[in-house]
């Protein structure tokens, strides 16, 4: 890390705050003359709408009969740069599905939103949703866990992945 | 024609010699030259079906397989020309044209034969447009192993095993064509007490470990070099594990004791390695309740104290053939020098099956180190009868009873009855790297002091197996810290600073035997990403 | 070179006699004098007379006879002969019209090979669904091992000979001289790695030499008109005679024996008596199934013979003629062609697995109108790479016809393919189920 030095000959401060608050008042007086151009807004009464393609909190995507999507294959957790999933793996009762999570735990506070998980998920069953206003009361509440990233209410039932285990089978993929 | 019988031939521009009656690709495997190759294997007949092994010898039109073709004396070959790459190519296409490409949800993923040779031949667009053989999935073939037919590649490298090592034929081929399957004869299960070898040979993940199965992922797994405990025969391993534990073990190969192959029971060794059974802290027995726990040099250094009051002759030692030469050693030397006795005795888990063998691998003794104990109990000139140590202990001569217990308690099938003659003793000490049963609920009027021990993956050594083969081997992982290994324990029960030994001779422990034309663990993960993100 | 247009009747000469399957019939037409001659005979002077006869293999390969038998290590060891009677090769009917007609020419023409190569023990590996050739081979063996032809001490000669038959399971790939001894020892009928060859290590890991019917029938004319008489026939690199399977779409189709170096046009136009009135022919497969196929022009310039044939790309193979007239769509015959190789490959190698299954899923789906423009050229691409490449010769069997049929024939497959139906027939086909 650099420091940078000022040069201090310059003890004058009124005239630079003059010039500060000036600058404030100008743009007060044209926000209230002027409302709809204001960059601020009255949150949480009034939100900011963020693009569809946002990357908020991660969903895990359901099939055709809302069972999850995920097989287990651990490559978003491999590929977590905040190494911030958990994933348990057992046996399905379905041969075709053969693998699936018993646990998928997110920490939500140590995600840095980066994307990976997606980019490597072979079978799209993570994604990252424009959801982002989620506070918490204490730490625990931020570690997701499966039921909430793939069945909270927000979902509405959970969302659909685009690959079905059974249109792959039918197309003998 | 003498096996020493040298002849030269030209591999890939290198000028070789080889012994005379060689193939191709023992030629090239043994000189460090890549081959691709799934149905060949250095320890099963060769079936020459999988037709990767394409070799271009020099006046000869076809390219061959070098799994069937003998070196001759003069010979030019060469797997390096694009007329190879291609015919390698186009045979991983065939392979690949009915795989049906789950990598994601399958356990070989990351050591797959595949996939490594599609990253080195393959790299193409796949053309096939029509659909895909089904078969069968997961498909229980028997108490320990799951076929998936659908990956089979049908390289038939198991169903030889059965045939030519095990000797149990349980696996065929059947149907034929493209709708060949791998199967058990008559329905009846593949059990055998080598079956998890087929699992090792398998290429890809057709034939997959019920026990390993979905555990982890083999790219968060580290491997090192051991020697099994779970017999005399001494079986060099491999153990795979990360910061959560040892998850497998897999053969590696020596030609001197277990050739390629290890048994069904040494691969369960690691399961009294983890730290769900371990006992990890010291833990004192007195006046009627168990004290705290504590540190387990504190432990040690309080027998210490208790030891130093009793006189000599009613001090015991007992020892199992569970630990190493080093080990041994210690604990002989320090209780000779510094407590002056020789009641030293050797617990012996299971004389009537001891002599035992089935003619492969598996032998009656069940100990690592049993020769090597004998040969340290003959060194010093002890042999104490068992009988003395219970006589000792019922006339109440023998007081103070360390006890060096087992790790790998399966096959100590006498421990309960065993631990309960110890407790008669006034005063136990019990170095144990498990945690067991019998002392976890004992109460009685005896102090019973347990302290943890290392076990064979935490700890250097020797074990000398049932020919005398003395074989050293390097820690493979830490899973209980704060345990001791028995040249520690030793050392503080005399009373003693712990002294770092020197580390002996690394280039012992190098592995001579892997294959090096197969892409190891140790390959990937020289991959730098994986070995940054990877959980180790 | 002798030119007839019509049969030369040198193994068939009493075929048309119902007699002359029994015994009787046989010895009163010349039948196992044979035998006693060549039981004066040093076996060395019989196989160095069928190498000097230039008797070639008439299962397929047309690999020379005599010098076949001189691949046997010369020591005690015990060795055993094989006659190939899997006829499966698709087109072949010749070796079943010879055992049911003429058992006993087998029969004795086996003994003469047994003798020459020192076999005690020769096993006939019938196909499975030949019920009618394994009963009359049965019965003749039998009358054989009555009349002192087969058994200990032969015709007083000191020679012991044994014979069986083993019925095949119906694979095609038993028709394959290792796959044949694999099914004989009781395994599944899959070839085997080759060095070791049969000669040396076959059956049992014995020496081993298997022959085709045909071939073995032979060997008594032979012995019996000597080399230089059988000579005559043919031309001078393919002697003697051959049975020719002549079917498809020719008004007359059945079993030809013609000298080899015969005119394909005479064996097509003569003897087979040309086609329907309106239809002309297209194409020719010359030898069995596997071989590759020839226009219209290649066949009328091709003479039988292994020389000729070999030169124009193709083979005379077992000498199955399949002659595909102008009605007939190429695509569909190759789909055809393509499930026969599919269903009958030993699942063994690789290419040849996976190989032949792909082939057959292109031809079919271009068959149902769903083809694309580079399914033509894969079909090239995956073929060539089949061949050569594994155990036996079954990849190659299925590839070869691929190759020959998408070159020599592919504006009917574009035009499949373009149009999603047949140019000849001008209609698809939903492909059936392929297994």
């Amino acid at each position: 890390m650099s420091v940078v030095t000022k040069n201090n000959d310059n003890k004058w401060y009124l005239p630079g705050i003059l010039i500060g608050l000036g600058i404030t008042f100008k743009h007060l007086i044209k926000n209230l003359f002027n409302k709809k151009q204001m960059l601020t807004l009255n949150y949480p009464e009034e939100k900011y709408e963020y693009s569809s393609r946002f990357k908020g909190n991660h969903i895990l995507t359901v099939k055709k009969d809302g069972a999850i999507r995920c097989t287990a294959c651990m490559l978003c957790a491999t590929n977590c740069p905040a190494d911030c999933i958990k994933i348990i793996a057992s046996e399905h009762p379905d041969a075709q599905v053969e693998k699936f999570p018993i646990a998928y735990e997110i920490d939500m506070l140590r995600c840095v939103f980066c994307g990976y998980c997606e980019e490597a998920c072979p079978v799209d069953a993570i994604r990252l949703g424009p959801e982002w206003q989620t506070p918490g009361l204490n730490g625990s509440n931020f570690i997701y866990d499966i039921n909430h990233l793939a069945y909270r209410p927000a979902l509405k039932g959970g969302i659909q992945s685009v690959l079905d285990d059974q249109d792959r089978h039918k197309a003998g993929i | 024609m003498s096996p020493t019988t040298l002849i030269k031939c030209t591999i890939n521009g290198v000028e070789l010699e080889v012994a005379q009656g060689k193939t191709i690709i023992q030629a090239m495997t043994e000189n460090a030259q890549r081959i691709a190759h799934y149905c060949w294997h250095p320890g099963l007949s060769i079936a020459g079906v999988c037709r990767l092994c394409m070799v271009e010898i020099e006046g000869n039109p076809r390219v061959q397989i070098a799994c069937n073709t003998m070196v001759t004396d003069g010979m030019k070959i060469n797997n390096t020309s694009a007329k190879v790459k291609d015919a390698v190519k186009w045979g991983l296409d065939f392979h690949l044209i009915n795989h049906p490409l789950d990598c994601p949800v399958c356990d070989q993923a990351g050591e797959c034969g595949l996939q490594d040779q599609y990253m080195e031949y393959g790299k193409y667009d796949p053309e096939m447009a029509e659909p895909k053989q089904r078969k069968r999935k997961v498909v229980d073939l028997g108490p320990t192993v799951v076929l998936d037919s659908e990956r089979c590649i049908l390289c038939s490298r198991c169903v030889r095993f059965t045939n030519e090592v095990s000797k149990t034929n349980e696996l065929g081929i059947f149907s034929r064509g493209d709708h060949s399957e791998i199967g058990t004869h008559d329905g009846k299960p593949l059990d055998n007490k080598y079956s998890l070898n087929t699992v090792d040979i398998c290429p890809v993940g057709a034939l997959t470990s019920k026990d390993f199965r979905f555990k982890q992922r083999v790219w968060y797994l580290k491997d090192a070099d051991t020697i099994c405990n779970g017999c005399s025969t001494g079986c060099n391993v491999k153990v795979y594990f990360n910061k959560e534990g040892v998850f497998r073990v897999k053969p590696r190969f020596n030609e001197e004791v277990n050739g390629y192959w290890m048994c069904d029971e040494g691969r369960d060794t690691y399961k009294v390695v983890n730290k769900e059974v371990r006992l990890l802290k010291g833990q004192k027995f007195a006046n009627g309740q168990w004290l705290p726990e504590m540190h387990a040099g504190t432990a040690v250094k309080d027998a210490y104290q208790s030891l130093m009051k009793a006189a000599a002759s009613e001090i015991a030692v007992v020892l199992t053939g569970q630990h190493t030469v080093e080990e041994y050693e210690a604990i002989l030397s320090n209780f000779q020098n510094t407590f002056k006795t020789k009641n030293i005795f050797h617990w012996v888990n299971n004389p009537e099956i001891f002599e035992e063998f089935d003619g492969l691998l598996l032998r009656g003794d069940k100990n690592p180190n049993t020769k090597g104990l004998l040969q340290i109990l003959e060194k010093n000139g002890i042999k104490n009868p068992w009988k003395n140590l219970e006589d000792g202990l019922k006339s109440g001569k023998i007081t103070h009873l360390v006890v060096f217990g087992p790790e790998n308690i399966p096959v100590f099938p006498d421990l309960t009855a065993k631990v309960n003659l110890f407790t008669t003793a006034k005063n136990l000490i019990y170095f144990t790297a498990v945690n067991i049963q019998q002392l976890r609920d004992y109460s009685g009027n005896n102090t019973v002091t347990k302290i943890p021990l290392k076990t064979y993956v935490e700890k250097e050594g020797t074990f000398i197996n049932f020919k005398g083969l003395a074989q050293k081997f390097k820690r493979a992982t830490t899973l209980v810290s704060e345990a001791l290994t028995g040249v520690e324990a030793a050392q503080l029960i005399a009373g003693h600073e712990i002294k770092v030994v020197g580390h002996p001779d690394n280039s012992l422990l190098t592995p001579a035997s892997t294959r090096k034309d197969q892409v190891t663990l140790e390959h990937r993960k020289k991959n730098e990403f994986l070995f940054t993100r990877g959980r180790l | 070179m002798q030119q007839t247009s019509s049969e030369t009747k040198y193994l068939t000469e009493f075929y048309h006699l119902p007699e002359f399957k029994g015994l009787e019939g046989y010895k009163k037409n010349g039948g196992y004098v044979d035998l006693e001659k060549a039981l004066k005979m040093q076996p060395q002077q019989i196989i160095d007379e069928v190498k000097t006869s230039g008797l070639r293999g008439r299962g397929g390969a047309g690999f020379s006879t005599g010098m076949k038998w001189g691949f046997l290590p010369k020591n005690d060891e015990p060795r055993y002969l094989l006659c190939n009677a899997d006829e499966g090769e698709p087109g072949t009917f010749k070796d079943r019209m010879m055992m049911e007609k003429a058992p006993h020419q087998l029969i004795e023409g086996m003994i003469i090979s047994g003798y020459a190569i020192n076999s005690k023990k020769s096993y006939i590996y019938v196909r499975g669904e030949y019920d009618e050739s394994i009963n009359t081979l049965a019965t003749a063996i039998q009358e054989a091992y009555k009349a002192g032809y087969l058994g200990k001490n032969i015709l007083g000669s000191g020679f012991d000979h044994d014979m069986d038959i083993y019925r095949g399971a119906g694979a095609y790939i038993c028709g394959e001289e290792t796959g044949m001894i694999s099914s004989l020892e009781g395994l599944k009928g899959q070839p085997k790695l080759k060095p070791p060859f049969p000669a040396v290590q076959g059956y049992l890991r014995k020496p081993t030499i298997v022959n085709n019917v045909e071939t073995l029938a032979v060997v008594k004319y032979v012995i019996r008109d000597g080399a230089a008489a059988y000579k005559k026939y043919g031309t001078e690199k393919s002697t003697g005679t051959k049975l020719f399977s002549l079917s498809g779409n020719v008004t007359k189709p059945g079993n030809y024996e013609v000298p080899l170096g015969y005119p394909l046009k005479d064996m097509v136009y003569t003897l087979g008596g040309g086609f329907k009135p309106g239809r002309k022919l297209k194409a020719v497969i010359p030898g069995g199934s596997s071989a590759p196929v020839m226009t219209a022009e290649e066949a009328m310039k091709a003479t039988l013979d292994y020389e000729c044939l070999a030169q124009m790309g193709t083979m005379l193979g077992s000498g199955a003629i399949i002659v595909i007239d102008d009605n007939q769509c190429m695509v569909e015959c190759l789909a055809n062609l393509m499930h026969f190789y599919h269903h009958e490959s030993c699942g063994q190698c690789t290419p040849c697995r996976e190989g032949t299954g792909w082939l057959d899923k292109i031809v079919h789906s271009i068959l149902a109108g769903k083809g694309r423009m580079q399914d033509i050229e894969l079909l090239i691409k995956v073929a060539d790479n089949m061949k050569g490449k594994t155990i036996c010769a079954l990849s190659d069997a299925a590839a070869l016809p691929v190759l020959s049929f998408v070159t020599k024939f592919r504006e009917e497959f574009e035009y499949f393919v373009r149009e999603g139906k047949s140019k000849v027939k001008g209609v698809a086909y939903v492909a059936h189920n392929s297994h």
